[in-house]
């Protein structure tokens, strides 16, 4: 409990706080550079130090704009106090798990040099003097003034690029120290932005603008391979896309039709298996290719299709239950039949549980995709190659899903999933709608499958199973769906990014981590069901208590005013 | 391929399906009052095996006894571990959830899946043994020479099962039919909201509901160790499918299909399994290792031609 204070000592507070919280990331937190990220050093910040910078700094603007400096109060059109709230904990959180970390891993609190305890009690005065101050949220934010077409672009860009850098961080932490502080940091961090209003206002800038968001985001994804000189983290980013490709495809069967696909990866392993069968890998059965990448791609996607046909047509007349089964049957029986078409337990067609290896890499438009290109002078490795590629994958995805979404099929997908037998008394046809949908799902799957293929150089059963401790697999893609949000585009990414991001930084934890991933599911639909991103229908959906109460006391207050 | 070997596949298949069906009924009661498939089903089943063990292993003296002696312990426990554990995730993860879009309990129950399945995985521990179980650890085994019945071998555990199959399924229809909580799940079952008018307390009904499916689970889960020999932390994932398929031919929601369902789909995995190698065209699809891809492809054909299942009627959807 946070004893009253009154508002001048808790604004004195914050300024102390926020004041020395700026400070202590230049000095140094321990003696030793043992620690991940040498944070020994005076006059200069680094590793985690960071974050507590960030975060300070955030927590700066809002205390400013909290204060009344004039031009800043701006900055929160919906209130600073809960702002400042949100900044201060991402401050706090990031410190105070750096200087434990610290502390246990060297050894001793003794490890800790003065710079590490200034921060830490720094960041502790900021967020107390936060939690003292009166709330001052305001329920309807002025509506933001209307900036120069040009201007609403470049602030769309600038913002990001800015999303770009943090999530870069976070894929380029080389230490589980570092990027456990970098979570919480960073989702602290957004919710301030929340809580000032800023996201919102963003998001209807970005409705207005939908090409600028679409050429701003495609701009700053490319940045990513111009900033990397090793071949380390571009992996890791390939394999995040790989696995953000699919989740875009699973959300609109699971998101805009409200399907519950439980074994999608199936399709994905389809893909990923016809390409390999004709990529003209010498492991492979048949004795043709390489094929392509159009060629291989749209027979990807075409034995992808005839699956998800032969799946759905049977189980989409029925009730919406009996395909989430059907499909988890399928994910497994995928499994097992590529593991069994070795020739001896069954037809020889998939080299069992070696499966296809030595897959080459890709030709597109004479491009050979695993020899390094240079181009504005950044040498592009393989994986840059891959990575150019999957981005391109990814926005047909996003393309297909946006036009198909904003159509008249979309909204019979949304009319569906929302009442079934309202949308079919409408005239929608609910069996055809949701064939189509779980169609353009399993072959848009496919399409990820192929390059997947290439990109991994193999086709093996156990990259496709229903859980695992890795993405992609079906739990993860649903999960990656579920946490960042059904039906956004933006959630699935989010998600994606953060379930690869997760085991692969605490890999030491592994052991626990399908346990926790478990828990987690549950208490996401317990407590937030929406999602990280929420798509406004679905929030509504999920808390039309809250919703309609919010509505009440509007209604009332206009009344009395 | 003689007579005698097809008269043998029939039994196996047979055994197999009455377990099969055990699985189903938990699947069918829940199905049919609350319209929601409770994924968990399988883990829930697995877990009466590992109780049933742990209490084997942990108890001393136990094992000292003939396990005909033991098996009513080793039964308890299995039941008191499922039905502690349907009960919980029915009280914290799917009550909560009731009247939320169809999605949310579907995904929830998928993480309790995965949530069951890893704790026992990590934390599951024999006497003398290293914390979590990674591979399939031994059951033990009824002692005495298997029976032989015309030609046809049967062991005890599997004349077992098929005592216990029908025992459960003669006690549970005169449960449902004869006693006041039963006719209340009937009720509930052909409309909730008219049954909570007429005084049910369906959330009663509900729990017990998931029971009474939890504990037929954990009895077939014994019943399987003993047969096989072995347990695995993961049995529960292609048991709970074969258990929904099962429902799903029987007509879900109906307790007798349920059983009926799985005796189906035993016998035609026994079959696929011993006959297919016979035949010219499919011999490369025979064998253990295809059972479960034919007991998938007969679910997509039952859900085909006849989705209301063997014994169900067309139910309205009442969403």
């Amino acid at each position: 409990m946070i004893p009253k204070t009154s508002t001048p000592a808790a604004r004195a507070l914050v300024v102390c706080g926020a004041a020395l919280s700026l400070v202590s990331p230049f000095l140094a937190w321990t003696w030793t550079s043992r620690y991940p990220g040498n944070l020994t050093v005076y006059g200069y910040p680094g590793g985690s130090q960071l974050l507590t910078l960030a975060g300070a700094l955030l927590a700066a603007v809002f205390t400013a704009a909290v204060l009344g400096v004039p031009g800043l109060r701006a900055l929160a059109p919906a209130g600073a106090v809960r702002a400042l709230r949100a900044a201060s904990l991402a401050a706090l959180t990031a410190t105070w798990i750096t200087v434990g970390a610290i502390a246990v891993d060297l050894g001793g609190v003794v490890n800790v040099e003065p710079g590490g305890w200034l921060a830490a009690g720094a960041v502790l005065l900021l967020a107390a003097g936060a939690h003292a101050l009166p709330d001052d949220t305001v329920t309807e934010p002025p509506p933001a003034a209307r900036l120069p077409r040009a201007a609403e672009g470049a602030l769309i860009t600038v913002v990001f690029l800015a999303a770009m850098y943090v999530l870069t961080y976070g894929i380029t932490t080389d230490s589980a120290q570092d990027f456990l502080a970098f979570l919480p940091a960073a989702g602290f961090g957004v919710r301030a932005l929340a809580a000032a209003g800023l996201t919102a206002r963003f998001g209807a800038l970005t409705a207005r603008n939908r090409i600028a968001v679409a050429v701003a985001a495609l701009a700053s994804a490319l940045v990513f391979p111009f900033t990397q000189t090793g071949d380390q983290y571009t992996a890791i980013a390939d394999n995040i896309l790989v696995f953000a490709a699919v989740a875009l495809g699973l959300n609109i069967v699971v998101g805009l039709v409200g399907l519950l696909d439980l074994g999608y990866v199936a399709f994905l392993g389809t893909g990923a298996y016809t390409a390999a069968l004709v990529s003209g890998s010498t492991f492979s059965t048949f004795d043709i290719g390489p094929w392509p990448f159009w060629a291989t791609a749209l027979l990807g996607m075409g034995v992808s299709l005839v699956a998800g046909l032969v799946i759905g047509a049977p189980t989409l007349r029925l009730h919406g239950d009996y395909l989430a089964i059907v499909t988890l049957g399928f994910g497994e029986i995928f499994r097992i039949t590529v593991n069994n078409l070795d020739g001896t337990s069954g037809p020889r067609l998939t080299n069992g549980p070696n499966g296809i290896n030595s897959v080459p890499n890709l030709t597109v438009f004479g491009f050979d995709l695993g020899t390094r290109h240079t181009l504005l002078g950044v040498t592009f490795g393989r994986f840059a190659n891959y990575y150019l590629l999957l981005l391109a994958v990814i926005a047909v995805i996003v393309f297909v899903y946006a036009r198909a979404g904003n159509s008249r099929i979309g909204r019979a997908w949304i009319a569906l999933r929302e009442d079934e037998k309202a949308a079919t008394a409408m005239g929608i046809e609910g069996f055809r709608y949701k064939l189509l949908a779980f169609g353009l799902g399993a072959s848009l799957a496919g399409l990820a499958g192929t390059v997947m293929a290439h990109l991994q150089t193999n086709a093996v059963p156990e990259n496709y199973k229903f859980a695992d401790t890795a993405p992609p697999n079906s739990a993860f893609l649903l999960a990656a769906v579920v946490l960042g949000g059904m039906g956004t585009v933006s959630g699935p990414l989010v998600g994606a990014a953060l379930l690869y991001l997760i085991p692969a930084k605490f890999a030491f934890f592994s052991q626990y981590q399908m346990m926790l991933f478990g828990l987690a599911l549950i208490l996401m639909m317990r407590f937030r069901p929406e999602g990280l991103v929420p798509d406004r229908r679905h929030r509504l959906e999920f808390h039309d208590e809250q919703v309609a109460a919010a509505e009440a006391r509007r209604t009332a207050a206009e009344a009395t005013a | 391929m003689t007579a005698t070997d097809v008269l043998q596949l029939l039994a196996d298949g047979l055994v197999l399906g009455t377990m099969y069906g055990l699985i189903a009924v938990g699947y069918t009661m829940v199905y049919g009052i609350l319209q929601i498939i409770n994924f968990a089903h399988g883990e829930i089943y697995m877990l009466g095996g590992f109780g049933a063990l742990f209490v084997y292993a942990w108890v001393p003296g136990l094992r000292a006894v003939s396990l005909w002696l033991a098996l009513p312990v080793l039964l308890v426990a299995a039941v008191v571990v499922s039905v502690a554990a349907a009960v919980a995730a029915e009280r914290f993860a799917y009550r909560p959830l009731r009247g939320a879009p169809r999605l949310a309990p579907l995904i929830t129950a998928i993480g309790l899946s995965l949530f069951l399945q890893q704790v026992v995985f990590n934390f599951f521990t024999l006497p003398g043994g290293s914390v979590g179980v990674t591979a399939p650890v031994p059951f033990p085994q009824l002692p005495g020479e298997p029976l032989h019945l015309g030609g046809v071998t049967l062991s005890h555990a599997a004349l077992l099962t098929l005592v216990v199959a029908a025992l459960a399924m003669v006690v549970l229809t005169w449960f449902v039919a004869r006693t006041r909580t039963g006719r209340a799940m009937q009720a509930t079952a052909q409309d909730p909201k008219t049954a909570r008018l007429m005084g049910i307390d369906t959330d009663r009904v509900i729990v017990v509901a998931f029971a009474i499916g939890a504990l037929l689970a954990a009895v077939a889960c014994v019943t399987q160790g003993l047969r096989l020999g072995t347990i695995s932390y993961n049995m529960g994932f292609i048991a709970g499918l074969k258990g929904f398929t099962a429902a799903v031919l029987g007509g879900i929601g109906n307790i007798k299909g349920a059983m009926l369902g799985g005796v189906v789909l035993g016998v035609a995995e026994a079959l696929a399994s011993g006959l297919l190698p016979h035949l010219p065209a499919l011999h490369m699809f025979g064998g253990s290792v295809w059972k479960d891809v034919w007991a998938f492809v007969i679910l997509i054909v039952v859900l085909l031609i006849r989705p209301q299942g063997l014994l169900g009627e067309r139910i309205a959807d009442r969403a």
